[in-house]
């Protein structure tokens, strides 16, 4: 930690975007082809450059913004950086093609502000993206960090901070909304028992597919939730917490472990905090692949060293959770927002978002959609302006069927409730849920029956197995959602799989086998037709039931276009096609395994698919 | 390093501010923009640039933004420079030396008085910032 | 206290209660799988839900494990709970087709066949988790847990290996609902008559049916508590609080006149003879075995059953096992011919079983005794006269396949035989008791040459001993039948009341005695002594002749070294006196 903190003669900041995703994509060698290139100009002293964490445009990486300017640069490679280098940072010519141009337009937009993905979102759990170095403690300080852990250890009780949390109306990221004051002020009036200690939990198991916004929150600002929970270990009376973070996510890990280290070097952390005689440290815990331990009570059981599996509440971790003792568990992106709040107020942040959900919500933006990133946005924006002013629509220029919220534990929201403002209770309503934040985009080319199969699948691998809906009901939905789309459903599968996802929501031990039978009820809900037509006409209108598929070749178009050239017959790997050269050629049925390759393969449009 | 005081942080706060300043938007008092095409740094823009740099850090000055454009046109009274106060017509000065660049950022830039002799024009093109 | 409403009924419980311990109370019946009074709640079955409405919220919860609450409103078998219910029954009848409580509760509701995919119709575990939670919580030995997930979820030691931290309590087996979880002994013998449970004994157990007093000990080398330091679910359950586990062993002393030895006897062991299959074949029983059996009171209830369950169809009852045999032990053990009659008599009672007698000779010799043997005659039971050379299950013939075969000498006849049968009888012999060499030692008894205890002379004196005072009575001294035994515990009762009753007591005069000043302590004669009538006083340091037990063998006298041992009348001076008076001439 041997940087100056004196000002430097550097004029230009370059910050190189290096979350998980620009990393695998190579943004380290782009950072050192920077370095090596501004050497090679003589730049290294005026020019410095900066890895932040992830930028939140992952569809676009490797990322790069130019500071000050505020300059977007997208997509590079390391053959674009000497060009780069000399243009930009020599010559002050910014580089026009390697800028971000929307599809379908010509003209790029330099300004990351200026970016439709950029524009619309309000920042404040991701407040510090794209601009520290999340293993520099220094840049966070800069960024006024930690003085919200000032104003909370010297100048407020913990009734206040209890009391200034309640009132900004934060509610729980991880899913549940639960008012986060709340369960703070529980633990707080809860007593240990024995003489124990009381704990704080950081959630950071994040195991919803294609979710990715805690990961992107320890990687490029870990120091965000050190703060937060300080703040809410002193709201709460704890001196021990634990982050657990599932194993999957070593960036995240070793970011947030140099985080911890750097706190307790300045004193941020540990035994008397900053001199004030407040007593806390934090210790790292990692997961070991399941899903399950995102559950509190599954998640206590595995820091403790036991199986890893949820039991019954009450009582609540708020009375008896780690060791038995009163513990505090929030989620990752909730600890992010508590320093901003006790900095800018209550009032503050409870002016963005809607009635019941205040503040802002960190969603990330996957699937069949052209801008695939990281965002946050205030809550009560609607589907329809994330998905396609920030998302940029569905590419493809394809139609968008559906969007799922919340992951496996979520809903599928079809075309009709677009304009639905986001928020808990009206997701809830239209039978999905807030969930952690994912947002899978789905377009005329999804089968969603296919999809409540894809979501059933995992929570049915990842069930811990311990209470019998769970384990034996998901798996026999699972068995009829794979005869259905093998084309063997019948009418009376459809009620046994309505009953059994009644039975499962209704006694299942935890939230994961109550909120498995989602997906399947929101695509019952609103896209009954297709289960329908894959029972009844045995067919899946989307083509992705492999099984339903029966490919034919319109001999016409063949003989005509193709001339009969023969590319599907060689291509076919079951010998199904029969023909000759110049001649139609025919698909035999009883032969074909309908892996679609001949599909795929000719150039003439004549093979079909139904 | 040692555990810090309160007062020691924001110490720590306010130095790590002018180390990182160049990345928060703020409203800069006045642009220096140094001219560096081609024949600019072949004119040697760059010991300007690095002048003005010093300037810069001597003083300790955040509230002023230093850049680069290309070229400005007039390759034959290379290295150029634009200074513009905000809310003030943008000055181009010329045939810079580092010597040159010392006098006009005091009167210039700290103290608002245009040097007229090394001024080439005042009120060319508008930059928006 | 706390007031709610199950199933219409008004309940008034103490705070604490769980809706299934309230509804206990109140006579109404959850079905419930994974819950057990005597551990924590798991609440994973998800069978014992109801409905409850509380504070305007109406949903399925658990009852093993929520806790009443004022003003709740509980349904234990509305609409929606027996949907779920039913559901959730289905699927772990489809888990475990062969776990009877399961296909108990599913006969109750209403279900047939499971539409879901079973994978084995063997199976008869149910996950409930009981057997982990017993050794979790009640052994403290944490040798199983559940492993791997959701649908490969089961119950295993650490990585599938036998466990070091097993203390083979079998807890998990007493625990276990569905009998998923057996038990065998370390030479892999299955526990014979699965449905006896001639396992285990628990650790806290009434010693026998006649123990007086009647009540339980704790033998604390299988004890869990003694092991691990937890369980004393004994302690729990007793209303009385009589368990405490802190209770040591008492040595007491008494100082008495006169001793009965009464150490009874052991049968003989059947595995001795491995030709009989004792210990291979289920149904090659003991008789001691077959009188539980036969009991009223015993597993079957008193009927005759074969391993399997089922009536034989011939039995076979083998004579003078372990008796009148060289090998083993010479004497006849008396008993055995009449209980042998006595259990073909009960057979041909209760069965329509054919019945072999297989005798060398019958011995009748009581009162009654010839002619209960007489009335077996006429019954149709077949007497054999020969020894039973080996019993086999390996079929010669086609009737003789899944037989047990007794291969005799039918010596009246004069040919060896096969018989087959379905279950062997063997009238095992009485030897002494196990501890018989120790009380002999402790006493100073000796034995016979057939290893009971020997008397003072067998037609004079046969309930005394050549120590005066010691008595025996019963089959520590020679096998009989209990008429024969109270007629001698009566005769030993009476010599020893008549010891104490006299008072005052005729001594022979020529005992010995030890000079005080010349015996050193040197202790030889105390154990030369065969009647032990010398003991060692420490305070004295000399050795003491007891008057009353002293024979005048002379033992001592010859025996001790510095002569302090001297016999009454018989002086070396008075011997050379008389000797000497010989010799006057």
């Amino acid at each position: 930690m041997e940087e100056k903190t004196t000002p430097t003669r550097y004029r230009l900041h370059l910050m190189v975007c290096a979350g998980t995703a620009c990393v695998s994509n190579r943004s380290f060698e782009i950072k050192e082809a920077l370095e090596k290139e501004l050497k090679k100009q003589g730049l290294e002293n005026e020019v410095l450059v900066v890895t932040t964490g992830c930028n939140g445009f992952c569809e676009r990486g490797p990322l790069l913004v130019v500071q000050p300017g505020n300059i977007f640069y997208q997509q590079l490679t390391v053959k674009d950086i000497p060009y780069l280098v000399e243009e930009h940072f020599l010559k002050g010519r910014p580089v026009q093609k390697l800028m971000y141009t929307p599809p379908e337009e010509k003209k790029p937009i330099p300004v990351l502000n200026d970016i439709d993905f950029f524009k619309k979102q309000v920042l404040i759990a991701l407040r510090n993206r794209g601009l520290i170095d999340p293993e520099k403690i220094e840049d966070y300080i800069a960024r006024d960090g930690y003085r919200a852990l000032v104003k909370a250890l010297t100048q407020m009780t913990p009734e206040e901070i209890i009391e200034e949390i309640k009132k900004s109306g934060l509610r729980g990221r991880g899913g549940a909304g639960f008012p986060t004051g709340l369960k703070w002020e529980f633990v707080r009036l809860a007593s240990p028992a024995n003489g124990g200690l009381k704990y704080l939990v950081c959630n950071g198991d994040e195991g919803d597919p294609g979710a990715f916004m805690d990961r992107s929150i320890l990687e490029a600002d870990p120091h965000s939730v050190i703060e937060g929970m300080v703040i809410g270990a002193k709201a709460i009376g704890a001196q021990q917490g634990y982050v657990y973070i599932r194993n999957e996510y070593p960036l995240a890990l070793k970011r947030l472990t140099l985080a911890l280290e750097q706190a307790r070097e300045y004193g941020l952390l540990g035994k008397d905090i900053l001199g004030t005689g407040f007593d806390f440290d934090i210790k790292v815990a990692r997961g070991a692949g399941a899903f399950v331990c995102g559950e509190e009570t599954a998640l206590l059981a595995s820091i403790e060293g036991r199986l890893g599996e949820p039991r019954p509440r009450p009582p609540y971790p708020a009375q008896r959770g780690l060791y038995g003792q009163p513990t505090c568990i929030n989620n990752v992106e909730t600890w992010a927002n508590v320093p901003v709040i006790i900095n800018r107020g209550a009032e503050w942040f409870s002016k963005i978002g809607t009635k019941t959900s205040k503040g802002t919500k960190v969603f990330s933006l996957v699937g069949k959609i052209n801008n695939t990133g990281l965002v946050e946005v205030p809550m009560g924006i609607t589907l329809r302006e994330i998905i396609f002013e920030i998302g940029g629509g569905i590419p493809g220029g394809k139609e968008f069927k559906a969007v799922q919220t919340g992951g496996p534990s979520g809903g599928c929201i079809p075309k009709e409730k677009l304009d639905l403002p986001i928020d808990y209770e009206s997701l809830t309503e239209a039978g999905s849920m807030m969930g952690s934040g994912g947002m899978v985009v789905m377009d005329e080319d999804t089968c969603m029956v296919d999809v409540a199969k894809y979501f059933l699948s995992f929570t049915q691998d990842e069930s811990c197995g311990k209470c019998t809906p769970c384990r034996e009901g998901t798996k026999a939905m699972l068995d009829i959602l794979e005869r259905i789309t093998k084309g063997e459903g019948t009418e009376e599968d459809l009620q046994l799989l309505e009953d059994l996802a009644v039975s499962i929501k209704e006694t299942a031990l935890c939230g994961l086998g109550k909120t498995a039978p989602n997906p399947v009820l929101t695509t019952l809900r609103y896209f009954r037709d297709e289960y329908l037509t894959h029972i009844r006409d045995k067919k899946c209108p989307a083509h992705v039931c492999r099984d339903l598929n029966v490919y034919t070749i319109d001999e016409k178009i063949c003989l005509e276009v193709g001339h009969g050239c023969d590319v599907c017959r060689r291509n076919c790997a079951s010998e199904a096609i029969i023909g000759e050269k110049n001649q139609p050629h025919r698909i035999i049925q009883e032969k074909c395994i309908k892996c679609g390759v001949c599909y795929d393969v000719c150039k003439f449009g004549a093979v079909k698919v139904d | 390093m040692p555990k810090l005081t309160i007062e020691e942080l924001e110490k720590l706060r306010e130095r790590a501010k002018k180390a990182t300043f160049l990345r928060e938007t703020t409203d800069y008092r006045a642009k220096i923009t140094v001219h560096m095409g081609t024949c600019g740094i072949a004119a040697g823009a760059r010991e300007i640039m690095n002048a003005f740099l010093q300037e810069l850090q001597a003083r300790d000055i955040t509230d002023v933004l230093l850049t680069n454009s290309g070229c400005a046109g007039l390759c034959s009274r290379e290295p150029m420079a634009t200074i513009e106060i905000k809310g003030q017509a943008p000055v181009k000065y010329v045939d810079l030396t580092p010597e040159k660049v010392k006098q006009i950022f005091e009167k210039h830039v700290l103290g608002g008085e245009i040097v007229q002799d090394y001024a080439l024009g005042i009120g060319s093109e508008k930059t928006d910032y | 206290m706390i007031h709610l409403t199950i199933d219409g009924k008004k309940l008034e419980v103490e705070e604490g209660t769980t809706i299934l311990q309230a509804a206990e109370k109140a006579d109404i019946h959850i079905p419930t799988l994974c819950f057990h009074p005597l551990l924590e709640p798991y609440a994973s079955c998800r069978v014992c839900i109801v409905e409850v409405e509380h504070q305007g919220k109406k949903e399925l919860l658990t009852s093993c494990n929520t806790l009443v609450r004022e003003g709740m409103v509980v349904e234990t078998a509305s609409e929606r709970v027996l949907r779920a219910r039913k559901l959730n029954v289905e699927m772990l009848l489809a888990r475990a087709p062969a776990a009877e409580p399961v296909k108990k509760i599913a006969q109750e509701l209403g279900i047939e066949k499971p539409r879901f995919e079973i994978k084995d119709p063997q199976e008869k575990c149910i996950l409930c988790g009981l057997c982990v939670r017993a050794c979790e919580e009640v052994v403290g030995a944490n040798a199983i847990s559940f492993i791997n997930r959701g649908q490969e979820r089961e119950v295993a030691p650490p990585f599938g290996e036998p466990s070091e931290a097993c203390i083979g309590c079998t807890a998990c087996a007493f625990f276990c609902p569905t009998g998923a979880i057996t038990y065998e002994d370390l030479y892999g013998r299955q526990v014979i008559h699965e449905e006896l449970n001639l396992g285990p004994a628990t650790a806290i157990r009434v010693p026998i049916r006649q123990a007086v007093p009647m009540v339980p000990f704790i033998d604390e080398d299988a004890c869990i508590h003694f092991k691990t330091g937890n369980c004393q679910l004994c302690v729990k359950v007793c209303e009385k609080e009589a368990i405490n586990h802190d209770m040591k062993e008492e040595e007491i002393e008494i100082e008495v006149g006169s001793i009965i030895l009464a150490s009874g006897f052991k049968p003989f062991d059947a595995r001795r003879i491995p030709a009989y299959g004792y210990g291979r074949f289920p149904n090659v029983i003991t008789a001691l075995e077959f009188e539980r059996l036969v009991n009223a009171s015993g597993p079957t209830g008193g009927k005759i059953l074969l391993a399997n369950g089922q009536e034989p169809k011939a039995v076979g009852i083998i004579h003078c096992v372990g008796s009148r045999d060289e090998n083993y032990n010479e004497y006849c053990s008396r008993v055995c011919c009449m209980y042998s009659l006595k259990f073909a008599h009960l057979i041909r009672e209760k069965t329509e079983a054919d019945i072999y007698d297989f005798y060398i000779d019958m011995r009748c010799f009581g009162k009654g005794y010839e002619e209960f043997y007489h009335r077996l005659l006429h019954e149709g039971t077949k007497f054999i006269r020969g020894r039973v050379s080996e019993i086999t299950d390996i079929p010669l013939t086609p009737e003789e396949e899944g037989k047990l075969i007794i291969r005799v000498e039918d010596t009246l006849v004069g040919t060896v035989r096969r018989i087959p049968v379905d279950m062997v009888i063997l009238a095992t012999g009485l030897e002494p008791s196990l501890d018989h060499n120790e009380i002999a030692h402790i006493f100073n008894i000796s034995c016979s040459q057939d290893t009971f205890f020997l008397e003072r002379h067998p037609k004079l004196a046969p309930v005394s001993t050549f120590s005066d005072g010691i008595f025996l009575a019963g089959t520590c001294q020679s096998p009989k039948d209990i008429p024969d035994t109270v007629a001698q515990a009566g005769a030993a009762a009476s010599e020893a009341l008549a010891l104490a009753d006299k008072g005052t007591f005729e001594l022979e005069p020529i005992t010995a005695e030890i000079d005080e000043k010349l015996c050193a302590g040197c202790q030889i004669c105390v154990s030369l002594c065969p009647f032990n009538a010398i003991t060692y006083n420490k305070e004295k340091h000399i050795s003491e002749v007891n008057d009353a037990l002293c024979k005048g063998c002379g033992t001592c006298v010859s025996a001790c070294p510095s002569g302090a041992a001297q016999q009454k009348h018989f002086r070396d001076l008075q011997i050379m006196a008389e000797i000497e008076g010989l010799f006057i001439d």
